[in-house]
């Protein structure tokens, strides 16, 4: 779905979100720098008008206007010109008093009750992150070199909704996704036991357990269910859901809040200096971090980081993506490693101006040499096809299925195809039956043959993470079978003169034979045979009763597991 | 759903333990989502003597959102918004100000803090802010005279 959206919106739609109240909240999301760095010529004429609208909303940003609320977020970010800009169209509003206080009151309402519409989902799915660099294709040079450089660095990144709480979702999406990927499931019980301690902290925060029992319960739960599920391997799913749980994300998001509050509360020495306009860390936590509209700052997302990662060994790295120009036109880089302890995982976030989403490295994900199975990319279904023995056919001259020969076309093969394979061999039947692309009516198979399009399959979901305890040899083997020669022995019969062998419409064979290596005379009588006194895990041959009557070749060959 | 257990526990809790000068019932039984206040003005402001009706309304989202709190019975005071709907939309309860940890008890003690004193600089009723701040006497005068009309 996010694929379809044009260039420009898709510019527009980290715009959009902040536009309620932001004309302090830093140029990304920022009306005026709209003109200057993303050239509202490819906007839709509806986004011009809103952001028309909310400059002039802007005008009545003045000190003597007391009910407009003016956040000051990311205030830092705004060049100069963009704040020239503010100034002059606050000027040209007040050149006209005219407007009475009902009206401005009308508009004070008006702006209150504007609720931007918010696109995407909550967290989105992992993408390659070459999207980025489509998406600035059109954007002013100095992020055009910087984004084309980001994917050399990261391979993929996830969009979080900027909804105003997208760097708390980040995080707490990434401190999850993290102790999944670290693949220790002691991690879990540790970190809920460590979470659930942070009681002691609440207390000397002065925060009673009445007030955060209910988010911390929710919390805690997701840890919990991801840690059960972690055994079944949809871990993954089961944060993905959660996180795009409105009700959930909510609790969660509240949760993150609460512990940033107690922590720094807690610790106000280490954080006080690094909040600005003279707050203190309690009128911090009470005005910047708990109100449910408040974005994270970087006040916030150290603590948020202290408290939530660094004890659980996760690193946090920010990459900024913003207009300030570099020397290599790489993205600024800021790394934050646990202090002591080693490290798990590392939560990789990309920070526009006023945004955050998630961002991957190639190694972040479990690392496993069968890539053309492990991606369901385009780039890769033709290997895929390879293995369903398809294109291998095209260099014997017309004997490709993909492109049959005139004559295959022509005549029974094509015509009348259900009583050609009502007309084949038993066992090939049998697998037909088996397969379940054969569910569909054999006419349809031959459809198949003009398209070879089709003939893909891809792999199920939960190939994209497999975990990495099985050898990669190994793994080539066994997962051949399961997705491609199941097709293959459909496609073989399905096609005419080529008689399937048992390697094709046989399911368990390959992994029956990987499992088991041919057992010959050689190797009976060599050392590698367990039931060679020379095996380290010599065992000896016993005499079972019921392998007397299966002969020898048998017995090493084909039935043994069959 | 998460939400309505809060909600359930926050009511449980309340009527345990109500505020002082409240009481709250459901009108019906069955909507957990709306309140019925019932607030007696604080004996040391001009709202003495008067048992006001305030509605509670929680939003589905709730406690994402804040409650909606509104004045049933007549109310002359700069922060309460002097029309049928009587609403009342300052501090806490806006929208981005909010914090789900806030209970609705909290709410109420701010409403009745705002009682016994009025934050002209917060008004949605400009006209009596000003009169609360410039002709304190008049103020007065006409609040009683609105606690005796409407909230006796």
């Amino acid at each position: 779905m996010m694929n379809r959206r044009p260039v420009a919106t898709a510019a527009s739609y980290y715009h959009l979100p902040y536009a309620t109240n932001s004309f302090a909240h830093g140029q990304y999301h920022d009306p005026a720098f709209l003109s200057v760095g993303y050239r509202p010529l490819h906007l839709p004429l509806q986004q011009q008008q809103h952001s028309a609208e909310h400059l002039s909303l802007a005008g009545f940003q003045d000190p003597g206007f007391q009910l407009l609320q003016q956040p000051s977020v990311h205030q830092h970010s705004l060049p100069v010109r963009t704040r020239l800009q503010h100034r002059r169209a606050a000027q040209e509003a007040m050149a006209h008093p005219q407007q009475s206080e009902e009206q401005l009151a009308e508009l004070q309402k008006l702006s209150n009750a504007w609720e931007p519409e918010v696109i995407g989902p909550l967290v989105g799915p992992r993408e390659p992150s070459t999207k980025i660099t489509t998406e600035y294709a059109s954007a002013d040079p100095v992020y055009q070199v910087k984004t084309a450089a980001l994917p050399q660095k990261y391979s993929h990144y996830r969009t979080v909704r900027g909804d105003g709480k997208c760097g708390w979702r980040a995080v707490g999406f990434g401190y999850f996704e993290a102790l999944i990927r670290s693949d220790d499931s002691t991690k879990f019980l540790f970190e809920e036991a460590r979470l659930r301690s942070m009681s002691n902290v609440f207390t000397a925060a002065g925060i009673d357990s009445m007030v955060y029992e209910d988010f911390a319960d929710e919390a805690l739960g997701l840890l919990r269910r991801i840690y059960d599920a972690a055994h079944t391997g949809d871990a993954t799913e089961i944060l993905f859901e959660a996180f795009n749980d409105e009700t959930v994300q909510n609790y969660i998001i509240t949760y993150l809040k609460l512990i940033t509050t107690a922590w720094m509360k807690t610790n106000a020495g280490d954080y006080a200096p690094w909040i600005e306009n003279g707050q203190t860390v309690d009128e911090y936590c009470d005005h910047s971090i708990m109100p449910i509209g408040a974005e994270i700052e970087s006040a916030g997302l150290a603590p948020l980081k202290d408290v939530l990662l660094s004890p659980a060994g996760i690193a946090l790295e920010v990459h900024y993506l913003d207009r300030s120009p570099t020397d290599a036109g790489d993205i600024q880089n800021y790394y934050f490693g646990p202090a002591s302890q080693p490290t798990v995982g590392t939560v990789r976030l990309l920070y526009r101006p006023g945004h955050y989403d998630i961002l991957y490295k190639n190694e972040d994900f479990p690392q496993q040499v069968t890539t053309y199975l492990q991606f369901a990319n385009p780039d890769h279904q033709d290997y895929v096809q390879n293995i369903a023995g398809c294109d291998f056919m095209t260099a014997i001259p017309g004997g490709s299925i993909i492109n049959p020969h005139q004559a295959w076309l022509s005549g029974s093969c094509y015509g009348n195809s259900v009583s050609d394979i009502s007309a084949t061999p038993a066992p090939i039947q049998q697998c037909v039956q088996r397969t379940p692309a054969a569910v569909h009516a054999p006419s349809v198979i031959v459809h198949q043959q003009l398209q070879p399009q089709t003939l893909y399959i891809p792999a199920p979901p939960q190939q994209l993470i497999t975990p990495p305890t099985e050898l990669p040899q190994e793994l080539v083997i066994r997962t051949l079978p399961q997705v491609s020669l199941a097709q293959a022995g459909l496609h073989g019969q399905g096609a005419g003169p080529f008689r399937a062998s048992p390697w094709q419409y046989e399911d368990g064979l390959m992994q029956a034979t990987s499992r088991m290596p041919l057992q010959t005379t050689i190797f009976r009588n060599s050392h590698f045979n367990t039931a060679h006194f020379n095996n380290p895990d010599f065992q000896p041959e016993e005499w079972k009763p019921d392998d007397d009557y299966v002969t020898t070749t048998s017995k090493g060959f084909r039935h043994r597991n069959g | 759903m998460a939400g309505n257990k809060r909600i359930m526990k926050e009511f449980a809790d309340i009527q345990a333990n109500s505020p002082p000068g409240c009481t709250i019932t459901l009108p019906k039984e069955d909507d957990l989502l709306n309140w019925e206040v019932t607030m007696d003005g604080p004996s040391d402001s001009v709202y003495a003597g008067g048992r006001f009706k305030l509605a509670v309304a929680l939003p589905k989202e709730y406690p994402f959102k804040p409650p909606n709190v509104s004045f049933k019975t007549k109310i002359y005071h700069p922060n309460v918004s002097n029309d049928e709907r009587g609403s009342m939309c300052l501090g806490m309860l806006r929208a981005d100000e909010w914090k789900p940890p806030n209970k609705i008890v909290e709410v109420l003690k701010l409403v009745r803090a705002v009682l016994a004193a009025p934050q002209p600089e917060d008004a949605v009723e400009p006209g009596i802010a000003n009169e609360y701040k410039n002709e304190r006497r008049a103020f007065d005068k006409n609040a009683k005279e609105w606690v005796s009309k409407y909230a006796k």
